[in-house]
């Protein structure tokens, strides 16, 4: 029996079912096509340098290939209106978070992700050694950027992002952590530590960064509103305390101790032991065989107390530290020699000092450092 | 009819559709008549709007297509997907990441064919009169342009530097010959004018003269820490009222391959005052005295060149020139003068700055040359190539001559001699007529000091003494 199906069939093969079919091809032709090139807001653009010859602080156009690249143009910065205020996100006032890197830890990238800042005011600068380990650190610090800068969200990108490869070779010392901090290896590991750091200041710096912070990249865990907290303070070199959380195995719990001990104030028994010492000799915190009697920060922590309480330093460990970008523009870096007996971070509070900038410490704020 | 018969009218009959009288349902007979369709008189809604949506979708087409017609420069999907979707039509990709490696720029001898990036940079303060003189240098430097980056710094400028420099510097951005183009080109604005009034202290005049350097340190510094980037090998100080150099000053003094190194600077002067005399005092080798007076000095006193009290009997370049000596000769230096400085990069990255306090008894770039030594680089000058500061006396000048009119210290007494001893060597050999210097700069200057002597002026002194001669101790503070 012929039943006619004509008016049937018309009805299945409806518009709607065209429509989904062309609105499905243009989304996968978009994600083939599209995906591969985010895009920023023209906000963004804005900002951007026109030639790739700019400071590294700021993004830049990408030409064309076949294009030819046009003279640089002439361009004007006036270092009289970058302020440095308690105010930054208000001011959109740059800031320069710099990391020198041996070995990367996931919990580092994704700390920096959940910093609150304006990430499009946030360049980051790492510095790696190039060796082995550099080279690892680098592969997997290159693809948490590339996952971020290209395929995350805009407002988890940064301004721009900075790395640089060391060109002198580490001293040959472990990486583990005892054989680190014996004393006579600190010298030489400091001294290159001190000019890893100054490398990777004085590239980056350019002319419209407000404040540089030094976060290590064993830094894993810092409040979101770090910067923005620390620059409340309005102060030219402000360090927080730095901690550790471990696992106490006579507590049976996780538990917590102080970790950098290179946050102090002086005592007239290291002012002397520095007078008996050679010309190129440093002083060092921490040593039992070399006893300072300095008030260290990582002591003066009180549970529950202000984490807005203030003390002045004399001496800053570089595990988190937020400076005025005027105080390096001054000159003051790390030392890489012995400078009043101080060398790197040390040496840097002194110089700071020497030019007339206070170091500050925050006891009760308090940032973590992994646990090896 | 009456209202309340017609609204009746609408009440269905119970019976009536659903079946025939007689009671049988309709269901299941074979029935052929036409109000069988009857109840699916109107069409489905996607058919009836089938039209509308063949019209939205060749509309949609011919708008694609007229799009990609319309921008010539975007003519793949690519570009149609993503920009014609996402935003508003600026055909360019931010880039964000950079990746530089610090070995490729360590700076070598023959820096002109690695094409090794040099920053150029000057510190300027009223210089507009000099700007001319220093962009003739800058059109002649024989380096490559291309791989050299500008950077000035404008300070508490009055007259009109900023203006005449950005007209310069666009015009050589613009000029037809691509070999002119420079690479990226930075002015800094900056005042420290402030700070300049509250450390001028009138009680001790030298102290001001300690503070001025550590100013000047300060200045350099910001300038360097704002142009410095991570694809530079090499960093060149150059002043503007440099009057003669020779225009392959950065492969003659990158040749050496040193981590600093300066040219002797010598000025020109008019010919009753003895036609040349050395310049820059700030270039010497330490000494023992020096070292052991350094000892004896407060922590923020600076030991500033040029101001003579004591004697500090260091070897200064200067005075060991030779004009027909080898001008590839080196010598071993510590602190070093800021007329025209040529440094590796590596050097800056380092740390390695001018310090703005009183580092070992020394700020600025004498304390730069002492930082750099202590780092373990070399530091070197070269006593026989000479470059020529220009020539102006001024007010200061003047006024620091009366005040010392007849000063005889024994530095400057030792100085005067063998400035004197140099020139009469020259005259000596000039006299001869043979000796041909076998420097094509050297000619230069030779000829410009002939022209200045035609012109010179009728002053009358019988002494004159050199700007920067001995050595004055000022304490800040």
């Amino acid at each position: 029996m012929a039943r006619p199906m004509g008016p049937v069939r018309l009805k299945k093969t409806n518009p709607l079912t065209l429509t989904i079919g062309i609105a499905l091809c243009i989304f996968i032709l978009y994600f083939l096509l599209g995906s591969s090139a985010p895009d920023f807001s023209a906000a963004r653009k804005a900002t951007a340098a026109s030639h790739p010859l700019s400071p590294p602080t700021s993004p830049f156009r990408q030409s064309s290939p076949g294009a030819k690249l046009k003279a640089p143009p002439v361009t004007r910065y006036n270092l009289n209106n970058v302020t440095i205020t308690n105010t930054p996100v208000e001011n959109r006032e740059n800031v320069l978070v710099l990391t020198p890197m041996a070995r990367f830890y996931q919990e580092h990238w994704d700390n920096l992700l959940q910093l609150t800042y304006p990430h499009e005011l946030i360049t980051l600068g790492f510095i790696l050694p190039k060796n082995k380990e550099g080279n690892a650190a680098y592969a997997e610090l290159d693809k948490q950027i590339t996952k971020t800068q290209r395929y995350g969200p805009e407002k988890d990108r940064f301004k721009s992002i900075i790395i640089l490869r060391q060109d002198f070779d580490p001293p040959l010392i472990s990486q583990d952590e005892a054989e680190r901090h014996k004393m006579q290896n600190q010298k030489p590991r400091r001294a290159a530590m001190a000019k890893a750091r100054n490398s990777l200041l004085f590239t980056t710096l350019g002319p419209d960064t407000s404040w540089v912070l030094w976060l290590d990249a064993d830094v894993i865990e810092t409040p979101p509103s770090l910067i923005q907290d620390l620059a409340f303070h309005n102060k030219p070199l402000i360090a927080p305390n730095c901690f550790q959380k471990f696992y106490n195995s006579e507590k049976k719990k996780m538990d917590e101790r102080p970790y950098d001990f290179n946050n102090w104030q002086d005592s007239p028994t290291a002012q002397k032991l520095g007078e008996s010492l050679g010309a190129d000799d440093i002083l060092l915190e921490g040593y039992k065989d070399m006893p300072t009697y300095r008030t260290l920060m990582a002591y003066m922590y009180e549970d529950g107390g202000d984490v807005h309480y203030e003390i002045p330093l004399d001496g800053v460990g570089g595990t988190a530290l937020l400076v005025k970008a005027d105080v390096h523009r001054d000159g003051a870096m790390f030392p890489p020699f012995s400078f009043y007996h101080l060398i790197e971070t040390e040496g840097f509070a002194k110089m700071a000092r020497r030019l007339g900038w206070q170091a500050t410490g925050l006891p009760n704020y308090k940032v973590y450092h992994y646990n090896e | 009819m009456l209202p309340f018969a017609t609204s009746g009218s609408k009440v269905t009959p119970r019976h009536h559709v659903s079946g025939y009288s007689n009671g049988y349902p309709r269901g299941g007979t074979f029935e052929l008549s036409p109000h069988r369709f009857q109840p699916r008189g109107t069409t489905p809604s996607f058919r009836r709007r089938r039209r509308l949506f063949v019209r939205l979708g060749i509309i949609a087409a011919v708008c694609l297509l007229f799009w990609m017609f319309l921008r010539p420069g975007g003519g793949s999907l690519f570009s149609i997907f993503s920009l014609g979707l996402l935003s508003s039509g600026d055909d360019f990709q931010l880039e964000t990441v950079r990746y530089y490696d610090l070995s490729d720029v360590q700076g070598t001898a023959q820096g002109w064919q690695k094409e090794e990036r040099i920053l150029l940079c000057v510190p300027l303060r009223d210089a507009e009169s000099h700007l001319a003189m220093f962009f003739g240098h800058l059109h002649n430097f024989t380096y490559p342009h291309h791989l050299i980056d500008l950077a000035f710094l404008v300070s508490d400028s009055k007259d009109n530097t900023l203006n005449v420099l950005l007209e310069n510097l666009e015009k050589i951005q613009a000029d037809e010959d691509d070999t002119q183009h420079y690479g990226e080109i930075s002015i800094i604005e900056k005042d420290f004018g402030q700070k300049v009034n509250q450390d001028v202290e009138s009680r001790h005049g030298f102290a001001a003269q300690a503070s001025r350097r550590k100013l000047m340190a300060q200045a350099r510094n910001w300038l360097l820490s704002a142009a410095l980037r991570p694809y530079h090998s090499w960093v060149y100080w150059r002043d503007v009222d440099v009057e003669t150099a020779p225009f392959t000053i950065l492969e003659d003094l990158m040749r050496h391959n040193k981590d600093v190194i300066v040219p002797n600077v010598w000025r020109p002067l008019p010919d009753w005052l003895g036609g040349e005399q050395p310049y820059d005092l700030n270039s010497w080798q330490e000494s023992e005295t020096a070292l052991a007076l350094a000892d004896t000095l407060d922590e923020d006193a600076v030991i500033v060149e040029g101001y003579a009290e004591y004697a500090t009997w260091r070897p200064h370049l200067a005075y060991l020139r030779d004009p027909y000596g080898d001008p590839d000769m080196e010598m071993e230096i510590d602190g070093v003068g800021g007329v025209s400085i040529l440094a590796k990069a590596k050097v800056f990255r380092y740390g390695v700055h001018f310090p703005a306090f009183s580092f070992e008894k020394h700020a600025e770039t004498e304390g730069f040359g002492k930082m750099a030594r202590k780092m373990e680089f070399s530091v070197v000058g070269l006593p026989h190539y000479t470059i020529w500061h220009l020539y102006e006396p001024s007010v200061d000048d003047i006024k620091h001559m009366e005040e010392n009119f007849g000063d005889t210290s024994s530095q400057w007494e030792k100085d005067k001699t063998e400035m004197q001893n140099i020139v009469l060597q020259e005259k000596k050999k000039q006299g001869g007529g043979a000796a041909e210097s076998k420097e094509k700069p050297d000619k230069l200057i030779k000829a410009q000091r002939e022209e200045r002597k035609e012109t010179r002026k009728e002053e009358k002194k019988e002494e004159r003494q050199p700007r920067r001669g001995g050595q004055q101790v000022t304490e800040d503070r």
